[in-house]
């Protein structure tokens, strides 16, 4: 056992998850988080079903910040962010801000688990309108409603009869410069249609595609239950702008499989909002001096061989941080940081 | 329910983030500093304005000392567009040049039949920024097809060395230097930045005046980074220009669901073959007006859109479409707020759709006005003087 | 060569000439910015304006040159191409493709090749060419005939009744003028000319319309005289 703990930074799925393995195999480990609650985006952007099992995100966030409770190895900082590092693993110094003030600790590795934000449609090249219509939102948006156990038009607050979603918002798109595919949405969206038809059995759902993107066995879990089962309409085109007529918002898109531009009126559009490193992300890079890969998420080498560690030995980094990730990648990935963390320090024993 | 999302009103944009990698200003004194070209700058003598662009970038737009680069179809078409452009200047005390040294940009015949090349168009371009530089005042673009694909040029321009050798070589043998500004610039920017001068002014009001916008695509599509953007209009999601001169004159502004529409100039279709531009103009731009907004007037801010929603009203009266709106210039809507003559210098005679329901709203007396003008004809017809001044108005 | 169908209003021509003018448009030196890949959105249709009223896709045309289906390719360069309202609506693609700045590099190469079917799209367009290239203005408001304008209604009769005294009276100096859009100094027609010449513009007019070229030459070829330039001693320079 090593006397300083290892620093896993941010307390989402992945950084949880990096925690307890930490502990599990016998170290110590402090979880610094940003905010007051851990649990990260799936908390503190109120998801309603996590993706594809529709387990209730709240009670599996739950679970796995109860399993750090009590455990000795474990110190949590919430409402903290780290400031500062100097040195190098194993002798790292951070320096760490929270309500208390400002403490200076020395670690010996340090795993990043800072995660992504949400695409903001502000920025979108395409005419979305979200900060005009009331009855534009976002997968976020939606996931809120749907955990407080309904989906209602906005503007009205009544029961919607046609909903659509838009794929790729803010992904995919050289001018907006998010050239990568944020992997989750299709799956999401997916998911929230499905939980939508539950909800209202006379809405109509539909979705505009560029591919759909189902990997494994999310094809016939979410994608073919959508279509045959909850009777989800998929339509191959994006649209490009959303206008209002009279109290109604309007899509304009083309339906590329029958090669004409469409115009429809829906009652609630939902924006696939794709995802960006955050700005936790962003400022861990700056402050562990770790370089950026081209996309602006934080640089692993070894490509698809090595998962977790980046340019800097001893610092590794596991989820979304370094790349669009679903829940899946972020837990897989967080694991193998913990065990390269905790190896490392042993390899270094041993010599 | 609470968990409703935010009303849109309550959702706030922050428009950081990532911007364009490119910037084209930079891209240009970098030639000029490799001594490839001359950048014609904006000094204090423009009494340049800053302003944000899409991404949040800064741009400046000259006040006075601008060489005015004529429009084509307003000059022959729509002679008011052309003379409120002037008339504002005047009125607001601002110096300019006229130049007869102008050619048009080129760019309808381009946009309509490809009968150029990339080194012909540039080289017109170009030809007429290095005639600014020499006469010493900075361009300002008066048509939006000429802004747009000036914008065009000089993307092409700083991208292919092949492009600007071949330009050297034609001005070189025209013996003129190798110039850009460092902007381009439209006119209904310099009208944006101003409106609140020509607020001051306002002597009619327009309280009761319901206006539709209609955006030109070459201003806001064609390199779209370089358009103005505004937070406080639109939450920063639609170009700014036209709308804020809207707002600053206290008229109604509406909105439509066909905003982002093109007119259906098309350049070629507006000459050869109308029934698209008509078509197209009149079903998805004036029926959609007059259906969800039903306003007194639409404004615009080019000469083609000025063209295609003015022209093509009058024969879809054979198919009993909904048309009926006067259709006008940001500038002709300025200057007849500050009082300018209808007909002496917005030349609304020149225009298709009926207009004195508008000016009627306006309070303006039509009738009284052209009374006047025909006063002034007649000096005219009868060799009193050759020409009608700036005085006369 | 006869056509394949009966009902088109184009020649087919053997491959290999489909293949050249297909390498043409892909050797502009625009081609690397114009066309990236396409993964089908829809978003260039969906804001067309001329999809709308044609049947026209640009989303189409980035296919096909991606695809490099010559066939098709020459299908369009003699057809629909000449649809496109070339607003650049479709430069929102996410891909930061440009199908309009296709069609504007295929106009291109139709023109200079000669091709039937540019010269029947132009055909009534070919008068504004001469007042662009003579004049320095495209629309002059001598045009404003009801006979060229019958559909933009009563105005233009109005117009061309008081032509003379209406133009007269518009205040700026500089559109003193009936037969051009304004008043274009003689030197600046004469470096305007110049262009035209240096560019092999002038030249890509003849293999359209070979009146309006001769009448275009007669016209350049006295001014630049008077000016101390034989037309003939100018080549093109790019």
């Amino acid at each position: 056992m090593s006397d300083q703990p290892v620093l896993v930074v941010g307390g989402g799925p992945a950084g949880l998850e990096a925690a307890r393995s930490v502990a599990d195999l016998g170290e110590k480990v402090i979880l610094v988080e940003k905010a007051d609650v851990l649990g990260g985006n799936p908390i503190l952007a109120s998801y309603a079903a996590l993706t594809p099992d529709m387990e209730n995100a709240e009670e599996a966030m739950q679970r796995m910040i109860d399993a750090l409770a009590g455990d000795d190895l474990v110190t949590i900082r919430t409402g903290s962010t780290v400031v500062g590092a100097e040195g190098s693993a194993p002798d790292l110094k951070v320096k760490i801000a929270g309500a208390a003030g400002e403490e200076t600790l020395d670690v010996s590795t340090a795993i990043i688990c800072t995660g992504f934000q949400h695409f903001d449609p502000g920025r979108e090249t395409q005419m979305y309108g979200y900060y005009e219509y009331d009855d534009v939102i976002t997968l976020v948006d939606a996931e809120r409603m749907l955990k407080a156990g309904g989906f209602k038009r906005p503007s009205t607050g009544e029961d919607p009869k046609r909903v659509c979603f838009i794929q790729c918002v803010g992904s995919r798109d050289r001018q907006i410069g998010n050239q990568w595919c944020s992997k989750v949405c299709c799956g999401i969206a997916c998911k929230e249609a499905i939980e939508i038809r539950d909800f209202l059995p006379d809405c109509k759902v539909f979705v505009f595609y560029i591919d759909m993107r189902m990997y494994g066995f999310w094809e016939d879990q979410i994608y073919w239950k959508a279509q045959e089962e909850k009777k989800v309409n998929f339509i191959r085109g994006i649209v490009t702008e959303i206008t209002k007529r009279g109290d109604t918002v309007v899509v304009k898109g083309e339906d590329t499989t029958m090669g004409r531009p469409v115009e429809v009126p829906m009652d609630v559009v939902v924006l696939s909002v794709g995802m960006e490193p955050s700005e936790g992300t962003l400022e861990m890079a700056k402050i562990f001096d770790l370089p950026l890969e081209s996309h602006g998420f934080i640089e692993t080498v070894g490509g698809p061989l090595n998962t977790v560690c980046t340019a800097r030995e001893g610092i590794f980094a596991a989820g979304a941080a370094v790349g669009p990730a679903d829940l899946e990648d972020s837990i897989s990935m967080a694991g193998a940081a913990a065990m390269k963390a905790v190896g490392y320090l042993r390899r270094l024993a041993r010599t | 329910m609470k968990q409703l999302p935010l009303k849109a009103k309550e959702r706030v944009f922050d428009r950081k983030g990532k911007m364009p990698s490119e910037h084209y200003r930079e891209q240009l004194f970098e030639l000029e500093a490799k001594g490839e070209l001359i950048v014609h700058r904006l000094t204090d003598e423009h009494k340049p304005v800053e302003i944000e662009t899409k991404f949040g970038r800064t741009k400046r737009i000259p006040l006075q000392n601008t060489w005015h680069h004529k429009s084509c179809g307003q000059c022959g078409h729509i002679p008011g567009y052309s003379t409120t452009i002037f008339w504002l200047h005047r009125e607001l005390g601002y110096a300019y040049c006229d130049p007869k040294e102008q050619t048009s940009c080129t760019a309808w015949n381009y946009y309509a039949s490809s009968t150029s090349n990339p080194a012909a168009q540039a080289a017109v371009a170009l030809r007429n920024f290095a005639q600014a530089y020499e006469d010493g005042f900075f361009p300002l673009i008066h048509c939006g097809t000429s802004y747009g694909h000036y914008k065009e040029v000089r993307e092409q321009l700083i991208h292919h060395k092949e492009l600007r050798d071949q330009v050297r070589r034609v001005l070189d043998k025209l013996g003129k230097p190798m110039v850009f500004p460092e902007e381009v610039v439209h006119y209904s920017e310099w009208v944006h930045v101003v409106r609140d001068q020509i607020a001051e002014r306002q002597v009619k009001n327009f309280e009761n005046v319901t206006v539709t916008v209609h955006p030109a695509c070459h201003y806001h599509k064609l390199i779209a980074e370089d358009a103005i953007y505004d937070s406080e209009l639109y939450d920063g999601q639609r170009t700014a220009v036209v709308s804020s001169v809207v707002r600053a004159l206290g008229a109604k502004l509406a909105d439509y669901s066909t905003w982002h529409d093109c007119c259906g100039f098309g350049f070629r279709h507006i000459l050869v073959s109308r029934d698209f531009s008509r078509s197209f103009a009149t079903i998805r731009k004036i029926e959609r007006m007059k259906e969800e907004a039903d306003p007194d007037v639409t404004l615009t801010h080019d000469t083609g859109c000025v063209t295609t929603l003015d022209k093509s009203q009058f024969a879809a009266q054979a198919h009993d479409r909904k048309i009926g709106i006067p259709v006008l210039a940001d500038s002709q809507f300025a200057a007849l707020a500050m009082g300018a003559h209808p007909y002496m210098v917005c030349q609304l005679h020149w225009h298709g759709v009926d207009n004195r329901p508008l000016l009627e709203k306006m309070g303006i007396d039509h009738e009284k006005a052209w009374a006047e003008f025909e006063v002034q004809a007649e000096r005219v017809k009868s060799g009193e003087v050759e020409f009608i001044s700036w005085e006369d108005c | 060569m006869e056509a394949i169908y009966a009902d088109t209003k184009y020649r087919d021509v053997p491959v290999e000439e489909k293949q050249r003018l297909f390498d043409q448009v892909k050797s502009d030196m625009r081609w690397e910015e114009t066309l990236y890949g396409c993964y089908e959105c829809g978003i260039c249709v969906a804001a067309c304006p001329s999809a709308r009223f044609y049947d026209f896709s640009p989303r189409v045309y980035a296919q096909i040159m991606a695809r490099e289906d010559i066939h098709a390719f020459y299908e369009l360069l003699n057809d629909s191409m000449w649809d496109c309202s070339q607003c650049f609506s479709c430069t929102r693609c996410p891909r930061q493709n440009n199908p309009g700045g296709i069609i504007t590099i295929m106009r291109e190469v139709a023109v200079n090749n000669g091709l039937e079917s540019a010269k029947a799209a132009l055909t009534a367009y070919s008068r504004i060419i001469y007042k662009i290239m003579s004049t320095g203005t495209q629309v002059a408001p001598d045009m404003l005939q009801p006979d060229f304008f019958p559909d933009w209604g009563p105005d233009v009769t109005a117009v061309s009744e008081n032509l003379d005294i209406w133009r007269r009276m518009v205040p700026p100096e500089t559109l003193h003028t009936t037969e051009l859009a304004w008043d274009v100094a003689e030197k600046t027609r004469v470096e305007l000319f110049l262009i035209w010449k240096l560019t092999g513009n002038l030249e890509m007019i003849e293999s359209l319309d070979e009146g309006i070229f001769m009448i275009l030459e007669e016209v350049m070829e006295e001014l630049l005289e008077e000016h101390g330039y034989d037309i003939d001693d100018i080549d093109s320079v790019i």
